[in-house]
């Protein structure tokens, strides 16, 4: 028997009528007559899904989400001075009872969903049910554990009693998008985890935006929510997302001009998008740190002083300078500059390899056998520096580090993990010292790394950090009626945390942004590059 | 012949059985082990492991292999682990797209690689077959992504001849012709991404094959019967030449429902290699194993079929 090549050419053309009348193949809907006002945004991740509870965690997902869906409140970016104020959103107004356990929310009278229901205290107290189910096991259900019932009062009042009062009590009540109830409650909640598909059929959403198309993989386009509650209209008549994998593919479309917004640049991007006449730089400071986290588990790193002699022994400033290129800045402890309750005093230890040297030698270490390498009782001081080998930058400055410490006699291995082993080996501890970053949240609660009752299942106190003071001031600062003043405890742990270096705080990374300079109304901040997207709009379409 | 068949299913349905559980194994086996937990401070181990628990993976392994067996025999592959959507739809999803592009990329391998050894193996050490052989040389060396890279930056944003990736035009109006040139312009990039490498591959091969039977018997036979030299080139050589490629291209056709992860990345593609990498990345265990079903069924399917094609085209496999 032959091929038959008509046969063969036959059966490809009927994959090729059969693809592109597939759903993936299907655009959006044809555009209007007047030329929409259209941003074109990049992006090398998809929407994970519509339903936060199954789907959030990824900054990418829930960024587009909070277009889509709205809190009872809205976190501003405003963490500079006090801690974050909570605009009313969904919420007209709130009110905390004197007991400090009962929390009321009063809905506004317009919040409607996208089909025109109005959202009403039902869905507060539906999302809070879904929240923890533990059916759906939603990732974030741990803000929930305070909260002992959500009543509805009336169809607009709904009322959070807490189990005791603590300081981000409106915090946790408010974490997570509400959800809506008409639309999504007939579905039980042991079939949530498989059933993306059935919610973004009966996606409803109360944002400034509704979804009018995804394709997986290829586009997302948003479009004005008609009935949004919203005293801003979207001044974009459509966004759309799309989906590019490869970076260095998206950032050629970035400045070949397809894309008008590109989130997440590397600082080398950076540079090539300050050189074109299109794009403009948008930088802001990005809640986040990056650090050495050392192991107390395992010798010498149970000793602060061999912690900080490392800390001294390493130029951070140089590994901003040639990693960031000036788009960072040196880390001196978890409270990045520029929020409202870091230690004004505050510095970061200096590079001072003299005094590495100093204390390694008070310590015992010596360079027994003149290699230029530190030894004691025979063993060299050396260890493994575990990083996640996605991650270039990191994996960049694990090298640089080696070179650095190498010059007062440590010796360091880079040991490069897969992201999904990486979270293995931290979880169970397996690991000398460990090159990470972490993120930080409105709460600036330190306990998940530092309190020891963190180590274990109930956190990521993974080095097995004890300090009894650093335990007792981040229970107090739980105990505080309110987070501003909680600031002088705050201070305090951020000192001791600097005096003993569990961590060796690297750098507060910023986050850059491509815009393209028509596009008017773009402000990306640490909470979100989309905050103000519905006060977007487009120069060449008002003109 | 049923015997034969029978035997030849059934050692299959066994390879299958195999590669099944050995993807099944390798996910459990892998650090971290099936279902990517989120690493987030707000995120406490304890929660995380609630979370296993909600996907099922707190039961023991062979009860947890014995039912997934049992459903992915019925057709339910479970639930993607990132998706949240059946897994089987997750690849029934992707696997159009590959095929698509695959096919393509096949039929640019094949025509491709028949016409440059055809054309090479005419003169032997004349320029053309100095060019060709620099010229596939180079192709085979040339990286997937970075000539997919290159691909992009010249005929899609340089010289804008194709679109820079995708599988449609965002708001494209017009009828089924409009929306089929405009997935056409989509797959050419790709398409030649992928199939241009193989065709240079295939055209040494095809080179080769061609200058190894120049002197056979039976075509100095077909020379004797008075046939002018392009009969006995295009009726007598080539056929036999082609017998070998076709075993070559059978592999080729085994591989082609893995996708292309490179190309795919970056021109957007959705297809089967980005559904793989990204089950991979997130610990997907249903739409790993599904798709390596899938892919194992290919590539037996492909055997047989370069096989009974090798036979059909060439009489001294055929005859002996």
């Amino acid at each position: 028997m032959a091929l038959r090549p008509g046969r063969f050419v036959a059966t490809l053309g009927a994959a090729l009528l059969a693809a592109g009348c597939g759903d993936a193949g299907s655009g959006p809907e044809p555009a209007r007559e007047a030329a929409p006002a259209v941003a074109t945004v990049g992006t090398t991740v998809d929407l994970a899904g519509v339903n936060e509870l199954v789907s959030g965690g990824v900054r990418f997902t829930n960024e587009i989400l909070d277009q889509l869906f709205l809190s009872l409140l809205a976190e501003q970016p405003d963490w500079a001075e006090h801690p974050p104020t909570l605009a009313p959103s969904l919420a007209e107004s709130r009110e905390l009872a004197a007991d400090g356990r009962q929390l009321v929310f009063h809905l506004r009278a317009d919040a409607r969903w996208s089909d025109g229901a109005p959202v009403t205290a039902e869905d507060v107290r539906f999302t809070w049910r879904a929240q923890r189910a533990p059916e759906i096991a939603w990732a974030y259900a741990q803000s929930k554990e305070a909260i002992e019932d959500v009543e509805v009062v009336d169809a607009r009042t709904v009322r959070f009693r807490f189990r005791h009062a603590y300081p981000y009590q409106v915090v946790d009540a408010n974490d997570g998008r509400i959800l809506p109830e008409h639309a999504w409650s007939a579905l039980p909640f042991e079939s949530w985890r498989r059933s993306e598909p059935w919610f973004r059929e009966r996606l409803v959403t109360s944002g400034p935006f509704r979804l009018a198309a995804w394709d997986p993989g290829q586009e997302i386009v948003l479009e004005p929510n008609p009935e949004s509650s919203g005293t801003t209209r979207p001044g974009l008549d459509r966004v759309v997302f799309r989906v590019v994998p490869d970076a260095a593919a998206l950032v050629e479309r970035l400045l070949a001009g397809e894309i008008d917004f590109l989130d997440g640049l590397t600082p080398r991007d950076a540079a090539r998008v300050e050189a074109s006449p299109r794009l403009r730089l948008a930088v802001s400071d990005a809640r986040q740190f990056d650090y050495i986290a050392w192991n107390l588990r395992r010798a010498p790193f149970d000793d602060p002083e061999i912690r900080l002699a490392l800390t001294l022994g390493i130029d951070r400033q140089a590994l901003v300078d040639a990693l960031w290129q000036g788009y960072a800045r040196v880390a001196a402890g978890p409270v990045p500059a520029g929020v409202w309750a870091r230690d004004p005093e505050l510095a970061p230890w200096p590079y001072d390899p003299q005094r590495a040297r100093e204390i390694l030698a008070r310590r015992g270490f010596r360079d027994a056998d003149g290699d230029g390498l530190l030894e004691r009782d025979g063993k060299p001081l050396a260890f493994e520096l575990t990083t996640n080998s996605a991650n270039r930058l990191r994996v960049e400055a694990a090298v640089l580090i080696r070179d650095q410490l190498r010059r007062i006699g440590v010796t360091v291995q880079p040991r490069l993990i897969e992201m999904n082993a990486l979270g293995e080996v931290m979880r169970s501890g397996g690991f000398e010292a460990l090159l990470g970053g972490w993120a930080i949240d409105t709460t600036l609660d330190f306990r998940p790394y530092f309190h020891s009752a963190s180590i274990g299942d109930e956190g990521w106190n993974t080095i097995a950090y004890r300090n009894p003071e650093v335990d007792r001031l981040l229970d107090e600062v739980r105990a505080e009626p309110d987070l501003a003043s909680a600031r002088p405890r705050l201070v305090r742990v951020q000192r001791i945390l600097h005096a003993e270096q569990p961590y060796t705080f690297l750098w507060e990374p910023r986050r850059l942004a491509a815009v393209a300079r028509d596009l008017e109304g773009v402000e990306v901040s640490h909470l979100s590059a989309f905050g103000t997207l519905a006060r977007w709009s487009r120069r060449s379409a008002r003109d | 012949m049923a015997k034969v068949l029978a035997r030849r299913l059934s050692i299959a349905a066994a390879l299958v059985l195999a590669v099944v559980t050995a993807a099944f194994l390798l996910v459990e086996a892998l650090p971290g082990g099936p279902g990517a937990l989120p690493e987030d401070p707000r995120v406490p181990p304890a929660q995380a492991e609630r979370l296993r628990a909600a996907w099922g993976l707190d039961r023991p392994l062979g009860e947890r292999y014995v039912r997934f067996l049992l459903s992915a025999l019925g057709g339910d592959w479970g639930p993607s682990l990132a998706q949240h959507r059946p897994a089987a739809e997750v690849i029934a999803g992707a696997l159009p797209w590959t095929l698509l592009l695959s096919g393509t990329a096949l039929l640019i391998e094949l025509a491709g690689g028949l016409a440059l050894g055809l054309a090479a193996a005419r003169r032997p050490g004349g320029a053309f077959d100095r060019a060709s052989s620099v010229g596939t040389l180079a192709l085979r060396a040339v990286p997937g992504f970075w000539l997919a890279l290159l691909l992009l930056s010249a005929f899609a944003l340089r010289w804008p001849l194709a679109p820079a990736g995708g599988v449609s035009t965002p708001g494209l109006d017009g009828g089924p012709f409009a929306r089929l040139a405009d997935l056409a312009a989509h797959l050419a990039l790709p398409a030649l991404a992928i199939g241009l490498p193989a065709a240079a591959g295939a055209a040494r091969f095809v080179r080769a094959a061609l200058l190894e039977i120049a002197g056979e018997p039976f075509l100095a036979a077909a020379r004797a019967r008075g046939l002018t030299p392009r009969r006995v080139l295009f009726g007598h050589a080539l056929r036999a030449a082609t017998a070998p490629l076709v075993q070559l291209l059978g592999f080729s056709l085994g591989g082609v429902l893995s996708g292309s992860l490179a190309v795919e990345v970056v021109f957007a593609w959705p297809g089967m290699g980005r559904v793989v990498f990204d089950a991979l990345a997130a610990r997907d265990y249903p739409v790993l194993v599904a798709g390596a079903a899938l892919s194992a069924v290919a590539v037996i399917a492909a055997s047989a079929l370069a096989e009974l094609a090798h036979a059909a085209l060439d009489p001294r496999v055929r005859d002996a």
